[in-house]
């Protein structure tokens, strides 16, 4: 929002009058609707706990393990928001001090290890689901496996949308890191 | 070794989570003993937990409520109470911000979403811009301090700490900053000689007043009921809800129901009716119901627009969590935390001395770190020293959010600053000379939280 722009906020009739803003939701990644999907059935999963423990009496006893579950789920790859967008929490104080051609190669190497980071996590979630095997859930009768395939599938995306973000920064030849102020929309 | 690797690795610009379960990952390659693929193990048992849920609901309910009607609603309120005080709008900035900090959790939202609003208000009426900026960042750091507070969830957690005992430990804190901040408000417009915003109105103030005490007295009643007179609970509280919105619709009330919010919650959490997970849950129902049930005033995309916005900022926190918990594990594990925690005690027994090295610390690490990662980095090495020490973790953890929070504000690398800077447009040079008086009440605060640790702890020991 323009700050000097629009009506007065507070006007002259001693009352607020702030508006909302349009929303745009139009360039929302994949991920971010499947991690939405993920949450809201978390969300139902919680209130029915509620529902059943304080209006019935009575709360389900499988509702606390799938909520613990669709929360890993929806971390997992809800993350991949963060990679997409670039914005996951990083330390850019001492690229102000470096030299423009130290800032652009620690910059790309940034990028390149977030790849290798996100490429070995993938891989060992599936060694980790080799190692389970047919290993249940506590309380209801699934494999674990499906858990760690959700997690596996987070890093996958996320593996490629670092493929992504290394593109658009070796295209427009800057990184997030040397410009804080820049999102990925700008190219 | 292994923490020489992080630092290397964080101050290179990686990603803090991605910084922490790599450095664990070289580690393990390193020594080879373990497999590595339990860096994943630990990083998915890293957030299975029940607590922790509570850390997406907590961030939904404070999206929620972050709409205009809402915002409206309470800063008419705020502003029949304090607008017609000298310095009117710093004092409803302060009060708005006390109560949106009893709906949610973080400091750096509060600041973009509200701190927009403030600021515009407080300019349109002749404000300087360096005295909104000042006081909106100053009075956005009370956000995690007033329950709930996503930082003593995360902290709770690591530390092993009863959330609720925090939430109740930060009320008494929260008030006492929020009449610092008042206070310094009131010596500014005395200073300039500024007068009221709105004119001085019986009837309004009244209004107010009875908004109030409805507020405080409906759910008072429903548990004298309750508990003193046997009524049965849920056909009580049903009945008592119909009353509530019958009178709210009757009387045309500004605020009470969305005030309504933090009172529920608080009060459910210390009477233990909820754990602070169902209290996150039963606060997103109510804001809900009021947004798009009862004032309407949240439209079913901007519904869609605030869960994602939660999903992203969950995602975000909670994958540091979970990158934390191998890191954690690992630091203990290889033995680095007992190496510091001697280190230390090498160096001071006297816990007073530890308290102020450890604030420095964290205020250092607070301008660098977002709160999150800086609470996951600094549990597993601090905590211990404190339990050496015999000083109470409750207390420590209020001191540690605090800090944190001090440490969005100034430079170099406060993010609320940025963030308002932005919002105002103002260049971060005067954005960070505007925020400097307000320092003194901030850290004046954490002096009393450090030394006077009954401020902190009075309250949940009525409780606990």
């Amino acid at each position: 929002m323009d700050i000097d722009a629009g009506p007065k906020v507070m006007g002259d009739d001693g009352q607020f009058h702030a508006a909302d803003e349009a929303v745009d939701l139009s360039g929302t990644p994949v991920e971010a609707w499947v991690a939405l999907a993920l949450f809201w059935a978390l969300g139902l999963t919680v209130f029915y706990q509620f529902f059943t423990r304080y209006v019935l009496n009575n709360s389900a006893s499988w509702t606390e393990e799938i909520a613990r579950y669709l929360l890993i789920g929806t971390v997992f790859v809800g993350a991949t928001i963060g990679v997409a967008k670039n914005n996951h929490i990083q330390v850019d104080f001492f690229y102000r001090f470096m030299p423009r051609p130290l800032s652009r190669a620690m910059g790309l190497l940034v990028d390149v290890m977030r790849i290798v980071f996100f490429g070995l996590a993938v891989v060992m979630s599936w060694q980790m689901m080799q190692k389970l095997g047919s290993y249940k859930m506590t309380v209801i009768d699934l494999p674990m496996n499906i858990v760690y395939g959700v997690v596996m599938l987070g890093f996958a995306a996320m593996f490629v949308r670092s493929f992504w973000v290394l593109r658009v920064h070796w295209r427009r030849g800057y990184c997030v890191l040397e410009r804080p102020e820049s999102t990925m929309d700008d190219r | 070794m292994l923490k020489i690797i992080f630092l290397i690795l964080m101050s290179g610009g990686i990603p803090v989570a991605i910084a922490m379960a790599g450095a664990s990952l070289i580690y393990l390659f390193w020594q080879d003993t373990t497999p590595p693929f339990v860096v994943i193990h630990r990083m998915v048992s890293g957030i299975d937990s029940f607590p922790l849920l509570a850390v997406p609901f907590f961030i939904l309910a404070g999206n929620l409520m972050n709409n205009a009607g809402i915002t409206n609603r309470i800063y008419n309120y705020a502003l029949a109470l304090v607008g017609w005080l000298k310095g009117g709008l710093g004092h409803v900035n302060v009060l708005g911000s006390v109560i949106f900090a009893g709906m949610s959790g973080t400091a750096i939202a509060d600041a973009a979403g509200l701190g927009t609003i403030e600021i515009k208000a407080m300019k349109d009426h002749g404000y300087d811009t360096e005295f909104a900026v000042g006081v909106t960042a100053a009075s956005a750091t009370l956000g995690p301090i007033i329950p709930p507070s996503l930082p003593f969830v995360i902290y709770g957690m690591m530390a092993n700490v009863s959330v609720g005992a925090l939430f109740l430990a930060g009320i008494l804190p929260g008030l006492m900053m929020a009449l610092l901040m008042m206070l310094t408000v009131a010596y500014f417009a005395h200073k300039n000689g500024w007068g009221s915003d709105i004119k001085f109105e019986w009837p309004r103030v009244i209004k107010a007043l009875a908004e109030t005490a409805v507020v405080v007295g409906w759910p008072l009643a429903l548990w004298v009921l309750i508990t003193k007179l046997g009524f049965p609970p849920q056909v009580t509280v049903f009945a008592g809800l119909i009353v509530l919105f019958a009178a709210d619709r009757f009387f045309n009330f500004q605020a009470v129901l969305p005030i309504m919010t933090p009172v529920l919650l608080i009060g459910g959490m210390t009477t233990g009716i909820f754990t602070p997970t169902e209290g996150a849950i039963a606060a997103c129902v109510w804001a809900m119901v009021l947004g798009l049930g009862w004032y309407k005033t949240l439209s079913w995309t901007m519904f869609v627009k605030v869960c994602l916005d939660t999903v992203e900022t969950t995602a975000t926190v909670l994958f540091i969590v979970a990158a934390a918990s191998i890191f954690g594990w690992m630091l203990t594990a290889t033995g680095v935390t007992t190496a510091i925690a001697s280190w230390v005690l090498a160096f001071t027994k006297e816990p007073w001395v530890f308290l102020l090295i450890a604030n420095l610390l964290m205020l250092f690490v607070g301008c660098f770190l977002e709160p999150t990662a800086a609470i996951t980095i600094l549990v597993p090495i601090l905590v211990p020293i404190c339990q050496k020490l015999g000083i109470d973790l409750v207390h420590f953890g209020l001191v540690m959010v605090l800090n944190l929070m001090i440490g969005l504000l100034h430079p170099p690398m406060g993010m609320v600053l940025f963030v308002l800077a932005r919002v105002a447009k103002l260049s971060v040079e005067r954005t960070t000379m505007a925020i400097l008086p307000w320092l003194v009440p901030l850290l004046g605060s954490l002096a009393i939280i450090t030394y006077f640790p009954n401020v902190v702890l009075w309250l949940p020991r009525q409780f606990y």
